[in-house]
């Protein structure tokens, strides 16, 4: 075998065979990763996905077919892999990486650790992990033409949450169920319904399903009822029929799925009781209410050529749409039993059905244009492109990373940002020194602290626990314990322990401001000091903020010029895939910023183009020293794909 | 049949979904009517292929005279030991065909210079032919036949830490180039009639509120800009400060409330956002210009290719209908609008663009005609594509091999200016130059054997020299290049090859799809530094 007997010296070679590496993930890069690994010499690899292998994977992850869809990822990578290189010691875990199972210890067997993730939480998850056990890590990630490589060292380097990343936009619930003003609005109230018609209450998001709530919300403060319009009210709802102000999903029940019934409530009934609120539609254009019958009769001008998924369909299209996959989606729960659930997926092609022509009669009422099904399954997935060049120049890349640090020589290691096309200044790769770690990281830091602002009164434990410790702050498993000197212990992570306290409010627990709270995850080996502010004037729809991680406003003084844009996945801050098939995509991460695809094309062009980086290339001693990361959006027009990278 | 047609349809939507957002489904349907040709199945080659079979190109057919080595499977995925003493590029066809059953895989066990000798039209029924690891001699001829055939030639190396690709091509012709921030084509500044006569019927004055705050952002700016000429002579605000003044009108138009206050208008908003866009002369961008003045577009003949006979309608177009405009691009972009005052103005502009590339297909008809060419033989589809993207046409020359080689034409400025920095990438080529001369001495590439790295270095610096002093080049190559290149002793690292493999197959899809630009013409990469730069050679 001649493995790089040239280039490599005879130590690094033999410690390439004896070292043992972990690769986590085996989708569009692990596959291309993997392959590498074992070209190079490596012989002891372990690799862990959670993943099944879908259609849309095989267009770039080359170590499956057709007939492994379905298949664990792992460990069908793992037997192509062998197949190949029989001499190989692979192990596949169908697992996710945040199972308790793959502890600190766990990650000490490794002498390196390559991410090839899709998604932030993990990221962060390993990235701790890492800097618990000490061993080094290398963060990739691609998006479409674009992608990018970097190396994470304890002490020595950034870590993965040295820099704030952009969090991912959420949209205020009265915007989805009221005043919805962008197709992305109504695509999210879509997946809503989805969710509301075909789920368990609790089954698949356990009790926040409230904040998935679809129809009309009339707590809304814009709309801000007398109490003279409350008979106004009453009445429309009179008028209506018997319809009651129930949850979507009993009442879709009760009617047995019938598709027409619930197009008429969906989008006549339902738009019909918003329009009553006239609070909100004096300064907007008010929804125009659809009626199955009426739509019926009108004819429609047939669609041009090209491939089915792009055209945009009109209102009777989709109508008939929205009917059809009702009913497929209906005979697939009678199918399933009793009690069963269908879970979203955009790869699933009556579930996509459904959350298009929902999503566009939404858009026909609220006066929107209409998007086609190719357009609406970006924005619904949150798809990324992806391609096999990238993954394969990148892993690439990851292992010439890979062997400086076996070599120790990590003052060679570099980001490496690979270009659409050669920049202006003819580079198609631009690698740049790592940076230190970040004194100010919430993460790796030796004593981590952070502060917070809430309104003491109004949080709840469970919403500190999911939405602030678990969501924001990337843990797994939390305890808190208050410093008030007693110890209090306000969540604990052993089962049932701690229950009682989830629905009381922080106020209850003597928690005010000035608190602190000490929280530990035990399985990331994680401390991190929280420091309370109580405020009551936090904005709308904003439950908490973090002290000097307002994204929006100017940048904590501390924080270098630089953007260190490891990118996140599109799942983002979201949960991690082991929760929800809902939020998952394919591999891998985005590069600048919050992968929401925007809804208006290429909107994001501009404002990620204000991104500066630090140029630090020993051989490019150029004075401009910023550049644009993403200058290379296609600002193409409508017709093209909607994949904002920002 | 039908059925099955339109499943196995649906079944490649769904398996390529992701780089369809890339490239779309035309883009899609050029990579599947393409036969790509690699030459030599090692790491790099087959790397490349892997990269192109995925994606799902049409065909490939694989010319390699080697067995397969032990050293080969060492390195190359696709290759095992149980086919170690087999020809190259059937062992390779064998495992590469199983990635996707769309590709049909196709080999020939000969070398490429036994081809050359016997059949060189053999490569002249290539989309591309892809050329890895070739000795000069073989790449110089090859490089020849496929120039004057016209086939695209893509050569691929990789040498030890350094990679290497160079692109021949007479002409490459790119309708869709995707450009960053490309402006809108939105015609304020010369309003056509059908624009004009849609900008009548609106009146902000006696407009509602609702109305008001519902119009167009175009209408907004075409409307305040009537009411700037007839203050400004006619004249559009130019600079800075008359921008600024214009904003500062249409901030004016804001309705306000009871009170006074402004209300909160965001189309009004985007208007003053979209000011110095909006106002950006409509012109004939420069690189189209060129395009119009090529000698390719003067002088159409029945031989030529349909993007020059297109590029010579839209230029009568543009000469005589056109006014000295090109065909109106016919979108928009999103905006804040009711849908029916929107999907108006979006017809505005896309009748216009319908009958712009309506007059155009008039020009290529005529000019099909003359020659005695169906009119049908350019579809209206590829008319209208091409007259949306008239802005962004590219057109991609690079310098043959020859020219590259030749010692009055090769790029003596080029390579002096890089190597005035001696560690330029520039300093890489001129190795593999030397390397190349090495080889053709002592039939062998340096430091092969380890025992033989240190005598290799003074014969390979001999070669740098003799090949600086035969180009009279005045640069300095450091040693330490020269001893980096004996000890790469002509390896082929996986993972270089598998960066090259990518990059390759990137370049190799732009050239298929004719979307993006390629790059021109030479790139290098160098593993240790993880750096890489392109040169016009």
């Amino acid at each position: 075998m001649a493995q790089l007997v040239g280039p490599l010296r005879k130590e690094l070679a033999d410690s390439l065979s004896s070292c043992r590496v972990l690769v986590v993930g085996a989708g569009g890069i692990g596959c291309e990763l993997l392959k590498n690994l074992v070209l190079a010499g490596f012989k002891n690899i372990e690799v862990i996905d959670l993943d099944t292998i879908d259609v849309s994977n095989l267009n770039r992850q080359f170590l499956f077919q057709k007939k492994h869809v379905g298949k664990s990822k792992a460990q069908v990578a793992k037997e192509s892999v062998l197949r190949f290189c029989p001499s190989a010691n692979i192990t596949a875990y169908h697992d996710s990486i945040m199972n308790p199972d793959y502890n600190v210890e766990f990650f000490r067997n490794f002498q390196l650790v390559m991410n090839a993730l899709d998604n932030r939480a993990a990221r962060n998850h390993v990235n701790r992990m890492c800097l618990a056990a000490d061993i080094p890590l290398i963060e990739s990630g691609t998006a479409g033409y674009l992608g990018q490589v970097t190396v994470i060292k304890k002490g020595q380097t950034e870590c993965y949450e040295c820099q704030p990343k952009p969090t991912q936009k959420t949209f205020p619930g009265c915007t989805i169920r009221n005043t919805p003003s962008e197709p992305i609005h109504c695509i999210v109230w879509a997946k809503y319904l989805f969710n509301e018609l075909k789920t368990e209450r609790g089954c698949l998001f356990g009790e926040e399903d409230a904040d998935q709530e679809v129809s009309p919300d009339t707590a809304d403060p814009e709309a801000a009822w007398n109490p003279a319009d409350a008979a106004a009210r009453a009445t429309a709802s009179d008028q209506d029929g018997d319809i009651k102000r129930v949850s979507t999903k009993e009442w879709a029940r009760s009617t047995g799925y019938d598709p027409v019934k619930l197009f008429n409530k969906l989008f006549k009934d339902d738009i019909m009781y918003l329009l009553t609120m006239d609070k909100l539609w004096k300064k907007r254009k008010a929804p125009l209410p659809l009626d199955w019958t009426e739509i019926q009769q009108i004819g429609e001008e047939a669609c041009g050529t090209g491939l089915k998924d792009q055209h945009v369909l009109g209102v009777q299209g989709y109508a008939q749409l929205f009917r059809r996959s009702v009913e497929t989606l209906r005979s697939q729960l009678i199918e399933k039993g009793e009690g069963a659930e269908l879970v979203w997926d955009k790869d699933d092609p009556p579930a996509m059905d459904f959350v298009t022509a929902a999503a566009n009669l939404r858009m026909n009422v609220f006066s929107m244009n209409m998007k086609s099904r190719f357009d609406v399954k970006s924005m619904a997935g949150n798809i990324i492109p992806a391609i096999a060049t990238t993954n394969a120049v990148i892993a690439g890349l990851i292992v010439l990373e890979a062997l400086k640090i076996l070599n120790s020589d990590f003052d060679q290691c570099r980001t490496i940002f690979l270009n659409k096309q050669p920049n202006p200044r003819k580079k198609l790769l631009v690698p740049c020194a790592l940076d230190h770690p970040n004194p100010n990281c919430y993460v790796c830091t030796s004593k981590p602290e952070v502060t917070v602002k809430l309104n003491v009164h109004k949080t709840i434990v469970q919403a500190l626990q999911d939405k602030i410790l678990k969501e924001k702050f990337g843990m797994v498993a939390p305890d808190v314990q208050i410093e008030d000197g007693k110890g209090t212990i306000l969540i604990s992570s052993e089962e049932g322990e701690t229950e009682a306290n989830n629905n009381k409010f922080l106020s209850d627990f003597g928690i005010r401001n000035g608190s602190r709270l000490q929280v530990d995850d035990f399985l990331q080996d994680y401390t991190l000091l929280v420091n309370v502010i109580h405020s009551e004037e936090l904005e709308k729809d904003v439950e908490f903020e973090v002290v000097g991680d307002a994204p929006d406003k100017a940048p904590a003084p501390s924080a270098p010029e630089e953007e260190k844009n490891i990118a996140n996945g599109n799942k983002d801050s979201a949960q991690p895939s082991t929760s929800s098939k809902a939020a998952e995509d394919d591999d891998v991460l985005l590069v600048d910023s919050d992968e929401e695809p925007s809804s208006s094309t290429m909107e994001a062009s501009p404002e990620s183009s204000n991104r500066k980086r630090k140029h630090c290339d020993a051989d490019t001693d150029d004075a401009v020293s910023k550049r644009k990361r993403l200058d290379q959006q296609p600002a193409d027009d409508d017709d093209e794909d909607v994949i904002a990278l920002d | 049949r039908q059925r099955t047609m339109t499943d196995h349809k649906t079944s490649k939507e769904q398996k390529y979904d992701r780089q369809l957002r890339l490239w779309g489904d035309h883009g899609q349907e050029g990579l599947e009517n393409a036969h790509v040709c690699l030459i030599n199945a090692t790491a790099t080659g087959t790397e490349i292929l892997k990269n192109l079979v995925l994606p799902g190109i049409g065909a490939f057919t694989i010319v390699d005279g080697h067995k397969v080595s032990g050293e080969d499977v060492g390195n190359n995925f696709f290759l095992t030991s149980s086919s170690i003493g087999k020809n190259r590029a059937q062992a390779a066809t064998e495992l590469l065909q199983e990635l996707n059953s769309d590709v049909s895989g196709n080999f020939v066990e000969e070398s490429p210079d036994k081809l050359l000798d016997n059949d060189p039209e053999f490569f002249h029924r290539f989309s591309l032919v892809i050329g890895v690891q070739l000795p000069e001699s073989t790449c110089l001829r090859l490089g020849s036949v496929l120039w004057d055939a016209g086939v695209p030639f893509l050569v691929c190396r990789t040498y030890g830490l350094i990679g290497y690709m160079r692109l021949i091509v007479k002409e490459h012709t790119v309708i869709e180039s995707h450009p960053d921030n490309a402006l809108e084509d939105l015609r304020l500044d010369q309003p056509f009639t059908e624009l004009k006569h849609h900008i009548e019927s609106y009146d902000l004055d006696s407009m509602e509120k609702k109305d008001h705050s519902h119009t167009p952002w175009i209408i907004v700016v075409a409307k305040y800009l009537e009411k700037w000429y007839s203050e400004h002579n006619s004249q559009l605000p130019k600079n800075y400060k008359e921008k600024e003044a214009f904003r500062q009108l249409i901030r004016e138009g804001i309705l306000t409330n009871e009170n006074g206050t402004p209300e909160d208008e965001e189309n009004f908003e985007e208007a003053i956002k979209n000011v110095n866009t909006a106002l950006n002369p409509t012109k004939v961008p420069s690189a189209t210009e060129d395009i119009f003045n090529a000698e390719q577009c003067e002088n159409i003949t029945s031989q030529s290719p349909s993007f020059w006979v297109m590029a010579h309608g839209v230029r009568d177009f543009v000469r005589n209908e056109g006014n000295g405009k090109l065909p109106v691009r016919g979108t928009i972009p999103d905006m804040i609008a009711d849908s029916d005052k929107f999907i108006k103005l979006q017809n505005v502009y896309r009748d216009k663009a319908m009958k712009d590339a309506a007059v155009v297909s008039k020009h290529v008809e005529a000019l099909l005609q003359s020659f005695g060419k169906p009119p049908e033989s350019i579809s209206e589809q590829e008319i209208k594509l091409f007259c949306k993207n008239a802005a962004f046409l590219r057109v991609v020359r690079c310098r043959s091999l020859a020219e590259e080689y030749s010692m009055d034409t090769f790029n003596k400025d080029e390579i002096t200016s890089c190597m005035d920095s001696a560690d330029s990438e520039m300093v890489l080529y001129l190795m593999l130059r030397s390397v190349n001369r090495f080889y053709q001495q002592h039939s062998r590439y340096p430091g092969v054997y380890n025992y033989q790295v240190e005598e290799d270095i003074n014969k390979l610096k001999l070669c740098v020299n003799s090949l600086l002093q035969e180009y009279s080049l005045n640069v300095n190559v450091k040693d330490d290049y020269i001893h980096e290149f004996c000890r790469y002793g002509a390896a082929e690292p996986h993972t270089v090859a598998a960066f090259l493999g990518g990059s390759a197959a990137q370049e190799a899809i732009k050239i298929i799809t004719h979307q993006f630009v390629p790059f021109n013409n030479t790139f290098l990469y160098n593993a240790m530094s993880q750096t890489s730069a392109t040169f016009q050679l």
